[in-house]
């Protein structure tokens, strides 16, 4: 466990981090005299580069080890009773009361990264809170993250400036950042969430460091922004590789100090050599050369234009209207107050309080100066004493919408324009809007998405269509902006010409249903890139579409025969929609909260789909961790499917394979198969394919996302209990393996969705991806009022999972050594004996780690435990809680270490060695404290009974108490007065091992459990020997891998 | 004919670095105020030694051009070995008639707003008519010229070369005519009747000046490591930009540029280079810029053979950024 740390200092990100330490005995700090400084004792929880190093190699950032230095120093931190405070109870225990704290100097251990390295780590911990197990992001390192993305956003939109610094007697050419307008109070809002943990390091312990907030972020952006412009011309300055044997070659000489600038402008660190005083003086030019924009830049308020629309009374022809254009100062820090400049020019009392400091004059001349450079129609404007804004007809108005407003606004002047014109996506323009006929729908046989459709192209104007002649008749205005109905309407030529072309060649023509949807979804090109105003439909294509689009309801099918269990009702709802999308032969992606039932809503679908004679088997792709899961639900809701698992050393491949399947209505593999047996796999005719966890193949290059998308399938699923809808990056991969095509090549998808919401935070591509997605994905939430109803208040549910190798021998290794114990054993030694093996086979099951007790390694060894890991991290993403309970301390204490590894988080653990008061701690914490605190570890005995832990929704039984009673008694511990909310209570099961046995022991016996079972496990010890070798006997399905 | 058919003139010496005028060929100022400067050169009648002080122009002869109010004065390197003083002194206009001006521009906003923005304003010598001067210098009587190169003529084509490279200077920043005739801009403010402007923070070098240090708030151990986390949302909407390199742009050339390409087009890759990466590290797409960095430290990391990527070659100022690297480390004090 380490919690990486990052402050500015001496201009470079000096990365150090905390590792837990025993508190040690206060140190005593002897001052010599006043004067003298103290030399500050080392910091107890210092990493030290070792595990600094250690911990940036995890997070696979090994590249940037190379050659780096260490280095130490002070930083001042708080300090209570002569103690340093770690940052976080993970490190060491924070005490409840920190009155007393004061910032004291402690001596740390930093790394200096090489310039790229910064930028690298930094991208690595965006909006992130592990970096790689056991290495936890701070939340110092976490502003720099976002703060570096702010650094990035200057540089992407060209807002820096080359200049010379001076440091210690040396220049430097650099990169700087302007910062002016929106950008300032960005910086200034940024600098005021700094943690103070950002800047606390100074050189030596004589005095706190003292550079505000503001200060030091404005250093860290100078850099960043330095080191985002230099690095990709240092890559392309390159000189040719020195050949083999001779020196590289020497820095070469300059003809100019002016060419050395550039030089070291492109050069790492850009040191410029030379005499002081012809440096001096070339930073005098650059200020010079900068000036005005340093004045417009630091000033208070900036220039804005706002266009303003004709007035109503006076109506003119068209294209003669009188707009008019206004000048106005707006205030960066507030931009809704506006002063026309004619005002601030002569303010009055009022104004002038606003004005004061800031030298309106000179900054009105030289911007509006400028402007008038950038755009000539202000010389009308400034023609008087006072200017305060220029007339401009239509033609001139439309120039300012499409053109002089860029112009201006990207040179760092404010435009505002009217609502119709910036409003996007209202905006009032030509369209074209497709029609699509089709037949009325009849019985739904023999209809498809390949069949071709009548189509045709329609335009509009607004909600309305648009005949030739009136089409015409707005041409003849010769207008570029036309008020028709009261609405302005932006007519360009080009679009005019583009329109009548359309009528001219129009012809219609057929395309597929298919391709008819996608247009209707807004997911293909217009003819003359038109914007595109919908699709009409005609006929069936029209029902299906309202039906996709959710403004008609389809069919609700009742379960069907071969399917054992009750649906709840929303479970219907969501199984209909999956079966009326594969009627379709759509991909549908399912996303339901963890817990509703996505299992048995596809375990529905392919029962209906067997009864309807599909013969081909369907694919089931799902994690490892949850196979046997699978496997265990189909055997309980569909009994009479024949279901394989393709999975482990023992599968078939090859012709054995695809003749083997043939037989079965579902095969279940899991994702690294699906890569590695991807040639064996795509052979097989598959009547579908589905992905459970399909977060798995969010990232479209890897491995197992290819060889999803590459299967041949006649319909295709996705199952997912994380809000995919709600990353765009993330989605094109998933819809790309259901509806191959719909949003477009991966390049398209980035150009015209994920840069326009991610970047430019366009809604209008938001909604257009929504209406793209939308009828494909379907989630509901555990708290929608149609889902709650259905809901029980608590929702049992067992996890299946299988074990790794490693525990498959070792539980062999224990049945076999309890097979000879037990020979010859009897009365109270027997019991002694299978109490022992059980409580072992028990220890297998949870963890290797905890059987062996040698502290080794613990991800990857257990099946249960990424099962929990996978189901943990779900359900932290809803901001839910859980309880999860053990019997084994030992366990307790390898699940805290393993999930506060894994989610950076404190995670709360209370056992039988808990004192009373911590208890109460402990008990209080987790109640209080919603959510910071979403986990809580208890020891079946201690925690059992008597606490009220109501903040969980979630109880986990990581192993099992084989007595229903004490089981519930601890989900209890939720699930009570008090409980706002549904109890989920997970209970977790090995496969093929003695858990399942007995859990179906204890499932026979439900009615008279209690008496057979009694209060403890002693019931299993009076089962017979041949009863207890079943009971223990591994079977096949145990594997996992 | 006159006896100077026989004077060939000895080439000039090559000069490095020196002060190379923009225009590659053509005209040379592009303003029509530069032009118009050009003028009063043109007006000297100095026959031959126009076109031979406008090649030193553009060789780069002129090594150094210093510039106060009311004088010009440049070294300029002609055949001897060592280089020729000129110097050029203007006729400053009295108090009273920059009063007189400045009351005439200040009725006339446009006038001074495109004074101000760095454009000559056309109705700019009506206003100094009006006053009875002339913004620029007429021959001889507002203009002193002198050079210390051997020849007669006054202006020499050393001065010449002087005058063509002010040109340009002007077309950058006309308001350099006013200082010239005697009047800085702080004054002008003055006679105009604003305040002065306090000079704008010169960028982040501030170096020795004093800054108020805001008083922190109490301490507060748990805000000290951080609250909550940051919302992505703050930044707003990030577009490329549709012209490459507008802040330079709109600051237009350097003032006398002395590198050899000039120095918007070597500044525009720059810009271009950027600001992709920049949105990259915006959105969180950059999982590491740093494949395109050269390796620390070359003993480390071998040359690849195939050296045909970005990385693996090793610049010649690399070893410069490692040993400024344990420069900055604290000096380690002595025990006490």
């Amino acid at each position: 466990m380490l919690i990486l740390h990052a402050a500015f200092y001496e201009n470079r990100l000096f990365v150090w981090g905390e590792i837990p330490a025993p508190p040690e005995p206060p140190v005593r700090r002897v001052s010599k005299g006043r004067l003298k400084v103290v030399k500050p004792p080392p910091l107890p929880y210092d990493a030290g580069k070792e595990h600094l190093s250690k911990a940036l190699q995890e997070a696979g950032l090994s590249r940037m080890l190379n050659g780096l230095i260490s280095q130490t120093a002070v930083a001042w931190l708080p300090t209570q009773k002569n103690q340093a405070l770690a940052s976080s109870p993970l490190i060491s225990e924070v005490p409840a009361s920190c009155i007393s704290a004061v910032l004291y100097p402690w001596q740390v251990t930093g790394l200096c990264l090489p310039p790229l390295a910064e930028v690298e780590l930094l991208c690595a911990c965006v909006e992130k809170e592990v970096l790689a197990p056991g290495v936890l992001i701070g939340k110092d390192l976490a502003f720099w993250a976002q703060a570096l993305r702010f650094a990035g956003s200057l540089a992407a939109r060209q807002r820096f400036l080359p200049g010379l610094q001076e440091s210690e007697g040396t220049y430097y050419a650099r990169w700087e950042p302007v910062l002016s307008g929106t950008d300032s109070s960005v910086a200034a809002r940024l600098a005021a969430l700094m943690p103070r943990v950002c800047r606390v390091l100074t050189a030596d312990a004589a005095s706190p460091p003292v550079r505000p907030a503001a200060q030091v972020l404005e250093d860290f952006l100078g850099r960043m922004v330095d080191q985002l412009v230099r690095s990709p011309a240092i890559a392309a300055a390159e000189p040719a590789p020195a050949r083999r044997g001779r020196p590289a070659r020497k820095v070469p000489g300059f003809d100019s100090l002016h060419d050395q600038w550039l030089h070291a402008l492109q050069a790492p660190d850009g040191p410029m050599a030379g005499n002081p005083g012809a440096l001096a003086q070339l930073h005098q030019q650059i200020q010079q050369w900068r000036h005005p924009v340093t004045l417009t830049a630091a000033a208070p308020f900036r220039l804005c234009f706002r266009l303003e629309e004709p007035a109503e009374e006076a109506p003119a022809a068209p294209g003669e209207e009188h707009w008019f254009v206004r000048y106005l100062l707006q205030a960066a820090d507030d931009p809704s107050l506006l002063i026309p400049v004619k005002e601030a020019w002569n303010p009055k009392k009022s104004t002038a309080a606003l004005l004061r400091e800031f030298h309106a004059k000179e900054y009105l001349l030289v911007s509006l100066g400028q402007s008038a450079r950038l755009c000539p129609d202000l010389d009308a404007g400034l023609q008087t004493t006072l200017p305060d804004g220029h007339p401009l007809d239509t033609r001139g108005a439309f120039a300012f919408l499409t053109e002089k407003a860029l112009l201006l606004e990207q040179a760092g002047f404010g435009v505002m324009l009217p609502a119709w014109w910036s409003g996007r996506g209202a905006k009032m323009r030509l369209s074209a809007r497709a029609q699509v006929k089709s037949p009325k729908m009849t019985g739904g046989s023999g209809i498809n998405l390949d069949q071709i459709v009548r189509f045709d192209w329609q335009l509009a104007l607004g909600d309305e269509d648009l005949s030739l002649a009136e089409l015409q008749e707005l041409a003849a205005r010769k207008s570029p902006l036309v008020k028709v109905r009261g609405q302005w309407v932006q007519l360009n030529a080009e679009e005019i010409q583009a329109a009548l072309d359309l009528w001219r060649k129009r012809a219609e023509g057929g395309i597929t249903a298919r391709e008819a949807l996608q247009l209707a979804l807004g997911g293909a090109q217009t003819p003359a890139d038109l914007p595109f105003a919908g699709l009409k439909a005609e006929g069936w294509i029209g029902e299906l579409l309202a039906q996709l689009q959710g403004q008609a309801a389809f069919a609700e099918l009742p379960s069907p025969d071969n399917f054992h269990g009750i649906l709840r009702p929303y479970q219907v709802r969501g199984y209909s929609w999956l079966n009326f999308l594969r009627q379709w032969g759509l991909g549908a992606c399912l996303a339901d909260d963890m817990g509703l039932g996505k299992t048995v809503q596809t375990l529905a679908l392919i029962a209906r789909e067997r009864q309807a004679d599909h013969p081909e088997p369907v694919l089931l792709v799902c994690p490892t961790s949850v196979v046997g899961n699978w496997q265990k639900e189909a055997a309980r809701f569909t009994p009479d499917l024949p279901v394989l698992v393709h999975h482990g050393v023992t599968r078939s491949r090859g012709k054995a394979l695809a003749k083997q399947v043939k037989k079965y209505a579902m095969v279940i593999s899991s994702y690294a198969l699906l890569h590695r047996d991807f040639e064996l796999l795509k052979e097989i005719p598959w009547s579908g394919v589905i992905l459970d966890e399909a977060q798995n193949v969010k990232n479209p290059e890897t491995k197992q996302a290819r060889a999803a998308r590459a299967l041949p399938a006649a319909y295709r699923l996705a199952l997912t209990g994380t809000p995919v809808e709600n990353n765009v990056g993330d989605l094109w991969s998933i819809m790309e393996f259901l509806n191959p095509g719909f949003l477009g090549s991966q390049t398209a998808f980035k150009r015209s969705f994920f840069i326009p919401i991610q970047a430019n935070r366009d809604p209008e591509a938001a909604q257009r991806l929504q209406r793209l997605t939308g009828p494909f994905i379907l989630r509901r939430l555990k708290t929608d009022p149609k889902v709650i109803a259905d809901l029980p208040e608590k929702n049992e549910m067992k996890v299946f999972c299988n074990l790794t190798k490693e525990q498959a021998s070792l539980y062999a290794a224990v049945v076999e050594e309890a097979a000879r114990a037990l020979e010859g054993a009897d009365g109270i030694q027997r019991k002694g004996v299978i109490l022992g093996v059980l409580s072992k086979l028990k220890q297998v099951c949870n963890h290797p780690a905890q059987f062996l007790a040698d502290n080794s390694p613990v991800p990857g060894r257990s099946g249960k435990l990424a099962r929990l890991t996978e189901m943990v991290e779900e359900l932290l993403q809803v901001k839910d809680r859980a309880l999860i309970f053990t019997q084994f301390a030992e366990m307790g204490k390898i699940l805290q270490r393993h999930l506060q590894e894994t989610f950076g988080r404190e995670v709360l653990f209370l056992h039988g060695g808990t004192p009373k008061k911590q208890r109460d701690d402990l008990v209080g914490r987790f109640q209080a404290d919603g959510s910071r605190l979403p986990l809580f570890i208890l020891s079946l005995k201690a925690g059992g009974t008597g606490l009220n832990l109501t903040g969980a929704n979630h109880v986990f039984h990581f192993d099992r108490w084989w007595n229903p009673a004490v089981e519930n008694q601890a989900t209890d511990r939720a699930y009570r007065i008090g409980q706002t909310r549904d109890v989920q209570v997970h209970k977790f099961l090995c496969l093929g091992t003695l858990e399942e046995k007995i859990d179906e022991m204890i499932e026979r016996k439900k009615e008279v459990a209690e008496q057979v079972v009694g209060a403890g496990e002693g019931w299993l010890t009076e089962l017979s020997t041949a009863e207890l070798h079943d009971l223990m006997a591994l079977r096949r399905e145990a594997l996992g891998d | 004919m006159g006896w100077w058919r026989y004077y060939t003139p000895k080439p000039a010496r090559q000069v490095k670095g020196g002060i190379k005028a923009q225009s590659r060929r053509g005209a040379f100022a592009a303003s029509w105020w530069g032009q118009r400067w050009l003028k009063v050169l043109e007006s000297f009648d100095i026959g031959e030694r126009l076109n031979r002080g406008r090649t030193y122009a553009r060789k780069g002869q002129v090594m150094d051009i210093e510039i106060e109010k009311g004088a010009v004065r440049a070294t300029v390197q002609g055949s001897r070995s060592h280089p020729y003083e000129v110097e050029m002194l203007f006729r400053p206009l009295s108090r009273a008639q920059w009063y007189q001006i400045a009351k005439a521009l200040g009725d006339r906003f446009i006038t001074l707003a495109k004074l101000l923005a760095g454009e000559m304003p056309e109705d700019i010598e009506e206003v100094f008519l009006n006053a009875k001067v002339s913004l620029f210098p007429l021959k001889l009587k507002d203009l002193e010229t002198d050079c210390s190169c051997p020849d007669w003529s006054n202006p020499c084509k050393h001065t010449a070369a002087v005058f063509y490279l002010l040109a340009e200077e002007f077309d950058r920043d006309p308001f350099l005519l006013f200082k010239l005739r005697g009047l800085s801009r702080e004054e002008l403010f003055e006679l105009l009747g604003y305040t002065p402007a306090a000079s704008a923070p010169s960028g982040p070098d501030r170096s020795g000046v004093a800054e108020p240090v805001p008083e922190e708030p109490p301490l507060e151990p748990a805000a000290f490591w951080g609250g909550d986390n940051l919302c992505g949302d703050l930044f707003g909407e990030v577009r490329l930009p549709e012209v490459t390199a507008a802040l330079p742009k709109r600051l237009g050339g350097f003032p006398f540029w002395r590198g050899k390409a000039p120095f918007l087009e070597a500044l525009e890759p720059f810009y271009l280079k950027a600001a992709p990466l920049g949105l990259d590290v915006f959105l969180g797409l950059t999982k590491a810029p740093a494949e395109e960095a050269p390796p620390q430290n070359k003993r480390m990391q071998p040359v690849p053979k195939k050296a045909k990527t970005l990385h693996g070659k090793s610049p010649p100022g690399r070893r410069q950024s490692g040993k400024s690297a344990p420069k900055k480390k604290p000096r380690r004090k002595p025990r006490v």
